[in-house]
């Protein structure tokens, strides 16, 4: 066993330790070119100490109160790393009126053992309104989000910022990123009509472009820019909120240019375009991480051993007037050293 | 300077920072008296001048705070300057308390209260414009991370105090002011008490920070400057805890180490806004 006693060696907790320093800097701002072995290697080293070091050194086992504090640490290393494999993170954007699907899903990053159950989420993207101060700064996100029951009911609730829409376990953020839509109907010269959105750029920040694009079948592409007015200013407060904007929608195509009103359509080549309304989107971050509550309670499991064994050993003043007077702490340290 | 805020919270400032500045002339003069063979209740007497220049000045930040909470509508949550000013207030709080309860380690002072000079004459280069409230802000577990974070920050400066003295014992002029100390072993264990509870406190800073952050922008944790250097100051700790637990470590090179830590805490608290302009990066 004089193998086991040396992987509990406190000399390699500092290696450890000071190897995990070194990680953790390398992991600043998540570097893509960084590979997460600087922080897995470390983190297993230390756990392999660790649990070393809970069965063979009477320093940490019988000390009730530093026991709860290493488990707790290793507990942690434990639950993040089945966070690790089992999280999904992604960003979506979902236009006013729509129903989420798993396909609207972007920039998905998944843990390769994930295993939710993303199709069981349902809710519907409601209107949502953002308010601004003065100086352009953005203050709280009000998002309307209508979730079904199994009757087929909906409830409405209002999410927005830090107040999270949290289905089986997949959590809804609201972004900075949101902006609008314009609502169209396709009326081809054979055929039945067709009603759909374009989503146009992130708003206020390209509200300098609001541009999109689309072809119609058998077409050519038609170009889209909307004049949007909303009230956005500078100088006072104002409230980002479709219901309150007007929208001039521009269409060019086959260098012609015409300006349509709500409801208002345009003739194209091979068909009708009407402008049924303006409309918005929102672009949400989802969160998923079953470990997440684990973490909180094992963390704070952990602190309470670790102050639990302040208190125990150490005597028990928070201020110690006379440091001398701790004699029960020298004890015990001594007797437990000397095993 | 900037007029913004004379009317109201700038002349309290001031008078809190010239009351902090005067508890430490007191100090320094009380030790370097005391210590010169005078008779030690001239020493009780200083002693009691500075925890009461303490008490006043932390009194008239409070009352700055207040004011500018008042003006801008909201705490000194957001800016450099808000930030420094509520930090001065609650080391000031916790450092004074400690200071009445541990009479046998007042002499560490004359380490401690220059730190608050430090930012004191930082403080007064700043601008005190009104700052803008984020969203995520309305989140109440900032009243908990905060709370958790003035702790720490007020025990590590503690235990700063009794490490510069270990480190000041090294020379013999010196070696005299703290004679009214324990010696190196007892400061010595004191200080690593502080530390350890100074960990407590990180840790629990750090898990609601964490919270928040979950809350706030989705994750709860993702190596942005200040948790980075956060958690590199928390596992410092660690090292710091552990060596001891290793090595035989000398007083001075101990009193090293906590110096150490306590300026990693500081860069992670008020240097790292300076890395990413807002207090994390994803906070806009
Ligand atoms: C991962 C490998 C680790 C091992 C093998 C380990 C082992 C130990 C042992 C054996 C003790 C007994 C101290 C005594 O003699 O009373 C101890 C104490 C302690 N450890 Fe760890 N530890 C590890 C990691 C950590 C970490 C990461 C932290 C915090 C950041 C930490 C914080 C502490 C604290 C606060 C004490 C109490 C010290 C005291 O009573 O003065 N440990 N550890």
């Amino acid at each position: 066993m004089k193998w086991f006693r040396l992987l509990a060696s406190l000399k390699l907790t500092l290696v450890g330790m000071i190897l995990l320093v070194i990680g953790a800097s390398f992991s600043y701002d998540n570097r893509l070119d960084v590979t997460m072995w600087v922080l897995v290697v470390p983190l297993a080293v230390l756990a392999l100490n660790l649990t070393a070091a809970i069965f063979t050194n009477a320093r940490i086992n019988r000390q009730p109160g530093l026991l709860m504090f290493h488990i707790g640490l290793l507990s942690i290393i434990v639950l993040v790393a089945i966070g690790r494999l089992s999280f999904i993170d992604a960003h979506l954007e979902i236009a006013e009126g729509q129903g989420f699907t798993p396909d609207l899903l972007l920039e998905t990053k998944q843990g390769p053992l994930h295993a939710g159950r993303l199709d069981k989420v349902r809710f519907v993207q409601g209107n949502y309104t953002v308010d601004y101060a003065e100086g352009m700064h953005r203050g709280l996100t009000n998002s309307q989000v209508l979730i079904p029951d199994e009757r087929g009911q909906f409830t409405t609730k209002i999410i927005g910022d830090d107040r999270v829409l949290v289905l089986e376990g997949y959590r809804f953020y609201t972004t900075f990123n949101k902006g609008f839509s314009v609502v169209l109907t396709w009326m081809p010269d054979q055929g039945m009509p067709v009603t759909g959105r374009i989503n146009l750029p992130s708003y206020p920040l390209y509200d300098y472009k609001q541009d999109n694009s689309w072809t119609p079948p058998g077409a050519s592409p038609v170009k889209f820019w909307l004049q949007v007015s909303t009230g956005m200013r500078e100088d006072a407060a104002w409230v980002l909120d479709a219901r309150n904007s007007r929208g001039v929608l521009v269409v060019s195509h086959q260098g012609q240019r015409v300006e349509l009103q709500v409801s208002e359509s345009t003739r194209l080549e091979g068909g009708q375009l009407r402008y049924d309304h303006l409309s918005s989107w929102m672009g949400y971050k989802m969160y998923y991480d079953p470990t997440l509550r684990w973490l909180f309670f094992v963390a704070i499991f952990a602190v309470i051993g670790m102050a639990w064994h302040y208190w125990q050993v150490k005597g028990a003043r928070l201020f110690p007037a006379e440091a001398q007077h701790s004699p029960s702490v020298d004890k015990t340290q001594e007797k437990i050293v000397e095993r | 300077m900037n007029a913004e805020g004379f009317a109201t919270e700038l002349p309290w400032m001031w008078s809190g920072l010239a009351a902090y500045a005067l508890a430490t002339l007191v100090a320094i003069s009380g030790v370097v008296v005391q210590n010169s063979g005078a008779a030690s209740t001239r020493g009780g007497r200083f002693e009691r001048l500075v925890l009461t220049l303490l008490i006043a000045g932390v009194a008239l930040l409070a009352a700055a705070i207040a004011q500018r909470w008042v003006r801008i509508g909201h705490g000194p949550w957001i800016s450099l300057f808000e930030l420094l000013m509520s930090q001065l207030w609650s080391l000031g709080v916790i450092y004074a308390v400690a200071y009445w309860r541990m009479p046998r380690f007042r002499a560490s002072a004359v380490v401690v209260l220059p730190v608050f000079w430090v930012l004191g004459s930082w403080l007064l280069t700043l601008e005190p414009k009104a700052s803008h409230f984020p969203a995520t802000y309305y989140n109440e577990w900032k009243w908990v991370h905060v709370f958790l974070g003035k702790v720490y920050l007020a025990l590590l400066l503690i235990g700063v105090g009794l490490a510069g003295v270990m480190i000041l014992r090294r020379f013999p002029r010196a070696l005299r002011w703290f004679r009214s100390m324990p010696a190196d072993d007892v400061v010595d264990r004191v200080a690593w008490r502080v530390m350890m509870l100074a960990l407590v406190f990180d840790s629990l800073m750090l898990i609601a920070g964490a919270v928040w952050a979950q809350d706030a922008w989705g994750r709860y944790w993702s190596w942005d400057a200040l948790e980075t250097s956060a958690f590199v100051t928390w596992l410092a700790l660690g090292v710091g805890i552990h060596v001891r637990l290793t090595y035989r470590v000398p007083p001075w090179i101990s009193g090293a180490i906590i110096i150490g830590i306590f300026v990693l805490a500081f860069t992670t608290y008020l240097g790292m806004p300076y890395v990413s302009p807002a207090a994390h990066k994803g906070m806009v």
